[in-house]
């Protein structure tokens, strides 16, 4: 089968500002593709770009067998794009919100009410169907977001961080229906977050966009083992004398190490056998701990890994100067 | 109660930040001393009068000397020009056919024999046929023409040294028409404005801000697709508006308007082009002001302009010079001028083809602006 997307050193640049820059990737199709990266990293203008808003400065990519330069229409016949704001006319009802879509893409009417009444009924929201959606909940306009975007059977629908802003129990709700969409629909779906757990919960394959230059690409456990191979110790002191910081950095058993104040964040190989070492240690350089964890790698480890900052920390712009690649690690 | 202090310098803070807010605040009201001050302080000048004379004579002519040299003036003086303004025409036909063609607000006929009569000191009277659907020019042109024909009865006597006197008879062209009649064509064009501003521009500005628009641009539906829709919403909400506003001034107002089909058709036709026209360009504004803030302070004004100088509460006669050329390039007034001649005086298409012409040049040029304005938003 086709790839569902494919970048052709794809750029866009505004002025002086290189949004993104030289970017090769391929989506599969029927896969659940995530962009990752920090607020600015790009990943809202790689979407528009594929989404034919935006023109690509540089370069060019394949979208649903379809070139977003020659033939941006055919390219809009056949995505579905849930954007960042909230474009659902709240003084209608979820049905004519519905309706208008399908006549946009001229979904002809038998068809037209059948696929409108099947996709509210996915989403769980048939019988608020002759509501208005300004009575809806912020979970509840999401759904129908989502679905609105599949009136015409697209082949790849993008969603641009499509649970900012919701509670988790919503966002819960969200990932549930785009599980569902995705087995139901046999549809591509490339969505961008800042949620790392987000991406790690929904996504086949994720790519990391920083500075708009992809960073890594693959699995989430791929990644994962690619950067750790190893375990995350987290501990938490109410004594550290820099002596037991030294030795646990110079011990056998440390990949990496970061520091914040007092608390370590530790790459291990064998997290089991890691954790009394490290007890040791510290105790024999009268360190005091007060509580120690040991968890598997997460995305946000990866993420810190290849870019050298926290995804949270909403400094995507601004690069700071990093002692080890783990330092100003927020956990 | 510092607490008050702070609430209010925090208002304070803001007002002087929003600068837009500031500027209305003072341009709206000023923009209403001037405009209404010289529409209703400038006195009528100017009023196109066709004159039938089926008597040569030397007093006549006194007569229409007169009725020439007679000066209207505002402003304690300051700036006079002549009232009226004459025309001969040959017939009473040909007066009646500019009467209601709106050429002309007045005909004076002036009799046969009118000359011999007063020469044998036989009381004599002058007609003139007023377009009463403008009460306020009416009221200046009976006025005016009254006091010409005392002052002629006076030199008549000092010549003639017998007493006759020169009556004046008015005789209303078209039913009694009322202030209120007059100012209704004025307010179906600003319905159609006001929707404009509130149906067009705003709910775009919305739909721009909350990436509406740009969420169109990811449907198969084309660029001039969309601007088209637009467009045809916001008229079909200005045609609403300005019909809903026709029909309370019926009911509610007492506005009687010709019952005459043809007439209703121009009628409707009329507030299209106007509706197109007020709405391309309010969308235009919409979607290239630099910010949200600016439409909504600016439109208000612009409102007002538009309004005060279209001749819709008061006759452009009325205006100051530089007032009166405001309303050659206003399209309201054009749109106020067709509509008083429909709904009043049963005019046909060739009374109202100018309005038409400038209106459907002005809508032409607006829709081609908004188009390339909304394209380049888009």
């Amino acid at each position: 089968m086709d790839a569902a997307v494919q970048t052709i050193n794809i750029t866009k640049r505004f002025g002086d500002l290189t949004a993104i820059d030289q970017i090769n990737l391929t989506i599969d199709a029927q896969e659940i593709f995530g962009l990752v990266g920090p607020n600015g990293a790009g990943k809202t203008t790689l979407i528009r770009m594929l989404t034919t808003v935006l023109q690509p400065t540089e370069g060019t990519a394949k979208v649903a067998g379809s070139d977003i330069r020659r033939s941006p229409n055919k390219v809009r016949q056949r995505i579905g794009v849930v954007s960042q704001a909230m474009t659902l006319d709240v003084e209608l009802t979820a049905w004519e919100n519905m309706e208008l879509y399908a006549k946009y893409y001229s979904v002809p009417n038998p068809e037209r009410r059948e696929r409108i009444k099947e996709l509210l009924g996915v989403v769980g929201l048939l019988e608020r169907a002759d509501f208005t959606v300004g009575s809806y909940s912020g979970g509840m306009k999401r759904r129908l977001e989502l679905v609105r975007s599949l009136v015409h059977r697209p082949k790849v629908l993008f969603l641009d961080e499509p649970t900012t802003g919701l509670d988790p129990q919503a966002r819960n709700a969200v990932w549930d229906y785009l599980r569902k969409i995705h087995n139901e629909q046999k549809i591509t779906i490339a969505i961008t977050t800042h949620y790392l757990d987000e991406a790690e919960a929904l996504c086949d394959r994720v790519a990391i966009v920083d500075f708009g230059k992809l960073v890594a690409l693959g699995t989430p456990a791929e990644l994962k083992k690619k950067v750790m191979g190893g375990d995350v110790i987290e501990a938490e002191f109410t004594a550290l004398p820099d002596e037991a910081f030294e030795a646990l950095k110079d011990s056998d058993f440390t990949i990496q190490i970061g520091r914040r104040d007092s608390s370590l964040t530790l790459l291990v190989k064998n997290g089991a056998e890691a954790v009394p070492k490290v007890v040791e240690l510290v105790n024999a350089k009268s360190g005091k701990i007060s509580s120690i964890t040991l968890r598997q790698p997460t995305l946000d480890d990866v993420f810190l890994h290849f870019t050298g900052r926290s995804i949270r920390e909403d400094t995507a712009v601004t690069r700071k100067r990093f002692v080890s690649s783990w330092e100003g690690m927020r956990r | 109660m510092r607490g008050a202090l702070w609430v209010c310098e925090r208002d304070i803070r803001k007002f002087i930040r929003q600068p837009f807010v500031m500027v209305s605040a003072l341009v709206g009201p000023f923009l209403m001393l001037i405009l209404l001050g010289s529409a209703f302080g400038g006195s009528i000048t100017h009023v196109p009068i066709a004159v039938v004379r089926e008597s040569e004579g030397q007093f006549s002519s006194t007569y229409l000397d007169i009725v020439r040299d007679q000066q209207n003036c505002a402003f304690g003086g300051v700036s006079c020009g002549d009232a009226f303004r004459l025309k001969d025409v040959p017939s009473l036909d040909q007066a009646e056919q500019m009467l209601r063609q709106g050429q002309v607000k007045a005909a004076i006929y002036i009799p046969r024999g009118l000359d011999n009569s007063l020469s044998n000191s036989i009381n004599v009277a002058i007609t003139v046929y007023l377009d009463n659907t403008d009460p306020l020019s009416a009221a200046a042109v009976s006025a005016g023409l009254t006091r010409a024909a005392q002052q002629l009865s006076t030199q008549v006597r000092v010549i003639s040294a017998h007493d006759p006197t020169v009556t004046l008879d008015t005789a209303n062209f078209y039913r009694n028409v009322f202030y209120i009649e007059f100012m209704a064509p004025g307010s179906l064009v600003q319905a159609i404005f006001i929707a404009s501003i509130i149906g067009g521009g705003i709910s775009i500005l919305f739909d721009k801000q909350r990436g509406i628009l740009e969420g169109y641009l990811v449907t198969p539906l084309k660029q001039y697709e969309i601007v088209i829709g637009v467009l045809l919403a916001g008229v079909i909400k200005a045609m609403f508006s300005a019909l809903t506003m026709l029909f309370l001034a019926i009911v509610v107002a007492g506005v009687r308007p010709m019952a005459d089909a043809t007439n209703f058709v121009l009628l409707l036709f009329t507030l299209f082009l106007t509706a197109l026209g007020l709405i391309s360009m309010m969308t235009a504004f919409a979607v290239r002001a630099p910010a949200p803030e600016v439409y909504q302070f600016t439109s208000f004004p612009i409102n007002l302009v538009l309004y005060f100088t279209s001749g819709a509460i008061y006759p452009i006669d009325g205006f100051p010079d530089w007032m009166r050329q405001m309303s050659v390039l206003n399209p309201e007034a054009y749109a106020v001028h067709a509509l008083r001649l429909l709904m009043y005086k049963g005019a046909s298409f060739g009374a109202v083809a100018i309005d038409f012409a400038f209106l459907a040049a002005f809508t032409a040029i607006m829709v081609v602006i908004a188009t390339l304005a909304f394209k380049r938003a888009l």
